[in-house]
Formats: C-alpha cells, sequence, structure tokens
C-alpha cells in the first residue's frame, strides 16, 4: 500500500506548496508542519485552516504564502469544513462537473480549534468515509492571541491565564490530555491516526503521506515546539521537539488498520532498548516552567514513568491504571 | 485638528515578544512621568502589531498633551500617529527598515520623525557607523546613542538590565519638554523596589554620556520607500479571497526579512549538501543550486537559528550579527565569482559578529 514511502532526505520532493512570506514567529514548527503536509500532498489539494495562530500567519493583508488553495474556517468549524469540503468535491465528480481524480482535503488546525473546542466537529468529521485528513497542530495554548491555557497545556505551564502566584505555585494542575487514542478508540472507520513533532521531518512527511493514500477519515497529532509560548530561543525548537520525544513525554506512535505501531525513537523505550532522557532537561530550557522547583520535576518525572511501567499500552492508553 | 499642535508623541520600536515588557514599561514610566509633570498622558500599542510575534518589529507610543485623558485617547485610537517627537529604537538592527504587517511595506525606522525631532538607539556601535545605515530625512534632526547591548528576554522572562532606567535618561537629556531628569529621578525612586541606587545612576549615566548628533538634511542612507496600494473593495476578488502565488515562487509582497537580528552565513567549502538547513528552514529560505549547494535568500529569512543548529559541520553555517550586512545579496553567486575572496570576506564577517548563546534556564534567549 505504502509505495512510495519518503526513505531518505534526498527523496523528499524539493518544490514548495506553502512558500515564504509568512507572518510567523521565529523558529516557528507548526510552519514546518505546514510546509511538509503541503510539500507531500501535491498541487491538487485543498487545506482548510481553523482560526488559530497560523490562520493569522498565512493571511497579512492581501498577501498569502499558499500555492494550493486554503481555506479560512471558523475555531470550532475544522471539522464540518472539511466534511463539507470532501462531501461537496465527491459530489461534483459524480455528477460529471469536475474531472474525477483524488483531491486531497486537508484541515490544520490547532489545539484549541481542534482538541478543545473543535473536538465535536472533529469527532463527527471523523464518523463519516469522506477522504479527509484532519492534522492537529499542537503548540499547547492559544498562541495568537498571546498564551492562552487550553485543555492541551502540560502540568503547570505559566500561560496568560495561569501565571504562578504566591499563594499557588501551579495555576495549572491538570494533565494533558490525549486526542490520538481518543480517536482511534472512538471512531471504528478510522483506518489511520497517528503522532508527530516536525523534529522528525521524514516522520512527519511519511505520515502524512500514509494518511492521504490509506484514506477515510484519518487523523495526525503533531507536537510543535513554540517559541512565542514556550519561551526559549527560537534556535532551539528542533531540539526541544527531539527532547519531548527522548523524555518519553511525547511518544510517537501510528495506528494503522486496527494496528498499534511505536516509531522510532518511542519503540526503543516501550522496547527497553532506550533509556529515557529525565524530563528536566526538556523542562528547564523553556522559560513557562521557570517557577518550577524540586517537587514540582519529580511529579512531573513521575507522571511520566507512569505512562510507560502502568499502562495497558505504554504511553498511549491509561485503562490498567484506571481499574487498579 | 485644531488642537492637534498640543500633542506630542513617542514612538518606541521594538522587537515583538523578546522585548514587549522593556517596551510596555519603558511607556508605562513615560505616562507617569508625564502625569507628575502635569500633563495628561496614554500609551497604546501600535493597532497591527498585536498578536505579536517573535522577533516581527512591532511599535508602542506614548501620547502626551495638555488635553484632558479622554480627549487624547479619542486622538490616539488610530493605527499609528501621523507624526512623532521622539523614537526610541531598542535594536540597532532595526534601522535597517521596519516591517511588521503586509501593506505597510518595509518602512524606515524614522518615517513618523517630525522636523527637529529626536531619535534614540540602544547600541553598542559607534554613531557613524549607524548614521551610514539610518535613512536620511529632508530636514534636520537629532539622533542620539546609548551605549548598551540590546536587551532580549521572551514572553514570561523580562531582562531587568537597566535599559529602562537609560532610555528615560536619554529622552530627559534630549527632549526634557517630553520628561525632564528630575521627574524620572522621583519616579525611579517611588516607583522601583529593588535596586534603586543602581537605577538612578543608571539614569545619570544614560544622561551624562548620551552621544548625539544633530543629523544635516539628507543626511544618512537613502532609502526608498513608497506605501503599497490597499485595494479597494471593488478590486478585491469575490468572498475575500486572495490569489495564491504561483508556483516556484514566494510572496512578494511580505518578505520581512527585518525580522532578523542574527542572520546565517555558509562556508560552502565544507558544506556536505546532507539537505538538513533545508529541510528544518521553517521559512523555506533555502534555494537548491544546480550542483546541490543549498543558497539563502537573505530578504525571506527571519534569522531564528534553527539551520546553524542543526548543521552537522562545525562553523558550516554560522549566525552573524545583521548589523554587519548592508545587502540582501545572496551568498552563492558570491561563492561561485570568487571562492577566495568569499572566504575572507567570510572570515571578517564573522570575526566578532557571532554571539555566543548560553541556554539560561527558563530565560528563553
Amino acid at each position: 500500500m505504502y509505495k512510495s514511502i519518503i526513505k531518505t532526505m534526498k527523496d523528499v520532493p524539493l518544490e514548495e506548496f506553502y512558500t515564504s512570506g509568512h507572518r510567523t514567529c521565529q523558529g516557528c514548527e507548526s510552519a514546518m508542519v505546514m510546509r511538509y503536509l503541503a510539500k507531500v500532498a501535491g498541487p491538487r489539494t485543498i487545506v482548510v485552516g481553523a482560526t488559530g495562530c497560523m490562520y493569522v500567519a498565512n493571511t497579512t493583508y492581501y498577501t498569502t504564502s499558499w500555492v494550493v488553495p486554503w481555506v479560512h474556517t471558523q475555531l470550532g468549524g475544522s471539522g464540518a469544513a472539511a466534511l463539507g469540503t470532501s462531501a461537496a468535491l465527491r459530489a461534483l465528480m459524480r455528477k460529471g462537473k469536475i474531472k474525477e481524480e483524488p483531491i486531497n482535503v486537508i484541515v490544520f488546525c490547532g489545539d484549541l480549534g481542534c482538541a478543545d473546542m473543535g473536538l465535536s466537529g472533529v469527532s463527527n468529521a471523523m464518523t463519516y468515509d469522506y477522504n479527509l485528513l484532519i492534522v492537529l497542530y499542537d503548540n499547547e495554548s492559544s498562541a495568537n492571541t498571546d498564551i492562552q491555557e487550553t485543555s492541551m497545556t502540560p502540568y503547570g505551564a505559566q500561560t496568560s491565564f495561569s501565571r504562578p502566584g504566591t499563594a499557588r505555585r501551579i495555576m495549572k494542575r491538570r494533565w494533558k490530555k490525549s486526542v490520538v487514542p481518543m480517536i482511534i478508540a472512538g471512531h471504528r472507520n478510522i483506518r489511520y491516526a497517528a503522532t508527530t513533532t516536525p523534529a522528525y521531518p521524514l516522520d512527519t512527511m511519511n505520515k502524512i503521506k500514509k494518511a492521504l493514500e490509506i484514506g477515510g477519515p484519518t487523523f495526525i497529532h503533531s507536537l510543535d515546539p513554540c517559541p512565542k509560548g514556550w519561551d526559549y530561543d527560537p534556535m532551539y525548537s528542533h531540539e526541544l521537539g527531539t527532547l519531548s520525544v527522548e523524555t518519553g513525554l511525547w511518544p510517537l506512535y501510528e495506528f494503522v488498520d486496527g494496528k498499534l505501531i511505536y516509531n522510532e525513537p518511542t519503540k526503543g523505550i516501550v522496547e527497553g532498548r532506550v533509556k529515557r532522557k529525565p524530563v528536566r532537561e526538556y523542562l528547564e530550557k523553556q522559560g513557562r516552567f521557570s517557577h518550577f522547583t524540586e517537587e514540582d520535576y519529580e511529579y512531573f518525572q513521575k507522571m511520566v514513568d507512569e505512562m510507560y511501567t502502568s499502562w495497558e499500552i505504554p504511553g498511549v492508553m491509561p485503562i490498567k491504571s484506571v481499574i487498579k | 485638528m485644531a488642537h492637534g499642535e498640543d500633542v506630542k508623541y513617542v514612538e518606541i520600536t521594538y522587537r515583538g515578544i523578546f522585548q514587549k515588557r522593556l517596551a510596555k514599561y519603558i511607556a508605562e514610566g513615560l505616562v507617569y512621568m508625564a502625569r507628575e509633570m502635569g500633563r495628561s498622558a496614554v500609551s497604546f500599542g501600535r493597532y497591527g502589531d498585536s498578536p505579536e510575534r517573535n522577533g516581527v518589529p512591532a511599535k508602542y507610543y506614548v501620547a502626551l498633551g495638555s488635553l484632558n485623558e479622554e480627549e487624547l485617547i479619542g486622538y490616539s485610537t488610530r493605527v499609528e500617529p501621523e507624526t512623532v517627537d521622539v523614537i526610541v529604537v531598542l535594536d540597532d538592527t532595526l534601522l535597517k527598515g521596519v516591517e511588521s504587517w503586509a501593506w505597510q511595506g518595509v518602512q524606515p525606522i524614522n518615517l513618523k520623525l517630525k522636523e527637529g525631532g529626536a531619535m534614540i538607539v540602544t547600541s553598542t556601535r559607534n554613531l557613524e557607523e549607524l548614521v551610514k545605515v539610518t535613512p536620511a530625512k529632508e530636514f534636520r534632526w537629532d539622533m542620539g546613542r546609548i551605549n548598551v547591548e540590546k536587551s532580549f528576554s521572551g514572553l514570561w522572562a523580562f531582562k531587568d538590565d537597566m535599559t529602562m532606567e537609560r532610555v528615560w535618561g536619554a529622552i530627559a537629556k534630549m527632549r526634557p519638554d517630553i520628561v525632564d531628569l528630575e521627574h524620572v529621578r522621583t519616579y525611579v525612586k517611588e516607583h522601583k523596589k529593588d535596586r534603586v541606587n543602581e537605577r538612578l545612576s543608571a539614569v545619570e549615566e544614560a544622561y551624562e554620556t548620551l552621544v548625539v548628533k544633530s543629523m544635516a538634511p539628507k543626511e544618512g542612507a537613502e532609502f526608498k520607500y513608497s506605501p503599497p496600494r490597499l485595494l479597494t473593495w471593488q478590486e478585491m476578488m469575490e468572498g475575500a479571497a486572495v490569489p495564491a502565488v504561483p508556483r516556484g515562487g514566494r510572496n512578494e509582497q511580505f518578505k520581512r526579512g527585518t525580522t532578523k537580528t542574527e542572520r546565517p552565513t555558509v562556508d560552502f567549502d565544507t558544506c556536505i549538501k546532507c539537505k538538513l538547513c533545508w529541510v528544518y528552514c521553517p521559512d523555506e529560505c533555502f534555494d537548491e543550486t544546480k550542483d546541490g549547494y543549498y543558497d539563502i535568500a537573505y530578504d525571506y529569512c527571519v534569522g531564528c537559528g534553527i539551520c546553524a543548529d542543526v548543521c552537522p559541520v562545525k562553523n558550516c553555517i554560522v549566525m552573524v550579527n545583521e548589523g554587519r550586512f548592508k545587502d540582501y545579496r545572496r551568498p552563492y553567486e558570491m561563492w561561485k565569482e570568487d571562492k577566495v575572496a568569499y572566504k575572507s570576506w567570510l572570515k571578517q564577517v564573522r570575526e566578532g559578529g557571532v554571539k555566543e548563546r548560553v541556554v539560561v534556564p527558563g530565560l528563553g534567549r
């Protein structure tokens, strides 16, 4: 099925369908995901974007950096817009109004527009058998409107809604929610879902390619280091992405036709070949955790350890710990 | 505006997010001082600059005058004032041009400066060097320089390195009609809880050591600026659609090369053609050449430094202070022309222009 998988850097197509001249931050990893998905999907693609930082970044006063068509939808409307676009294309082809050919429909929505308030629409889109790919770019906050907390914000992180105070140091006490397990557990017809991070470009591009080739409703969750919200030097975007995986905080896996496959280096961590790095290495490079004390680091480490020692499926499904 | 003459404006140009708090605190201080001096004052950010992006040039304003505050707020509710009395430039690489939103194009730094106005630049370079890159004006104006390293921190961190106090001291020296030294001193004493003496001496130091140059008409660099014409609603495509970029092209209307404080320099002799810089660049700045090297489109590069970070060869890609470059010329053609000259140019540019980056936990930059 996956004949044309990108094996080395030399196989990556050169042509850009999301080009320079966008209004993202220095070192923006979400722009990289966008670039990769446009590159892999090719010219016959419609990209639907929900409101978020990447919406403002791509529409700078009557200019754009897209080569392929890009449509803006409202914050919670990404799922519905994708379904509508895909259904309309199928109807037009059936009626013979346009040539019958595969046209990719890709939705690019942020953690607020997809995992928080947009989740109902996304879930609805996942129940139909139209060809669409939903890419959740997760920078762990509403980065467009100066960093507000979302359900994807990690434990303890500073946001403009959760500043540490003197009485309570940790204002964000909930743990980050896992979206991909939720999607694969709740939607039987979905044949492909994956997590990724742009720090592993070949992995990201292959996952997008697989999702588009398998067809049907597919889902990719990408963790994008955000220099603005996470508060670090933009130069270290790539390093933070790899650290999130190497510390075990962000497991890379894909769900293909009912099977869960881990990708390297998470595969090594789960199989016990690779030792996880301490979470501290990842946390202390970011300004948003600058208020952490020793006990917070320990708590964070304990929670990540639990993912691999006491979960039903390491890093993915916590059923066992719930039953216990 | 009949009563327009009563209002004076201070413009603070800064790097988005990195210097946001610094700019905000400077403006806040000026508002308090002006009120102490018996005038009303308000501060506001330029509309288009929020939500800000890392490193993108942004502006903050202070309006002060003898009107009442409500009138002043009403008078200030616009994208930006037409003319300003003082410009504070918090990073000397901004002198090359400012582009925060596409429809303004790359503006000269002193576009809004009034005749006889003052511009204060924070820089460690000497004034003669700065004059060479500063856009010329038709009239006489003053340029001052505070000798201080640019103060970068991040969103949650604020680098309290007395840049704020120095800027106030410099404004007091150049334009006592906006704030005078006495009121700066009083403000610092009353509003700052820690390190008051240090702060006061920073104010004094800036006041005493400020280097001022009177700029003659047409002195400085030539800067061609024509504001892009905005389309009217009749000209726009249906449904606010925007024409796509042609295949193989780039977004010509928004280049945003002014976002960078550093730019990558490439030593093509040691390049191993691994493609990593190309694949990891979030701004698609690298163009593959026929012989497999990667040429950089500097006018689109925002200087994030990821390419230098991922490059596996030591000293192949190195980030160099933007102030050392005059144009956006691509490096590959320079190297092709004369490899020996390129190498010596590279050596000369990198010498002293490379900043050692220390990762301070929790402080971002």
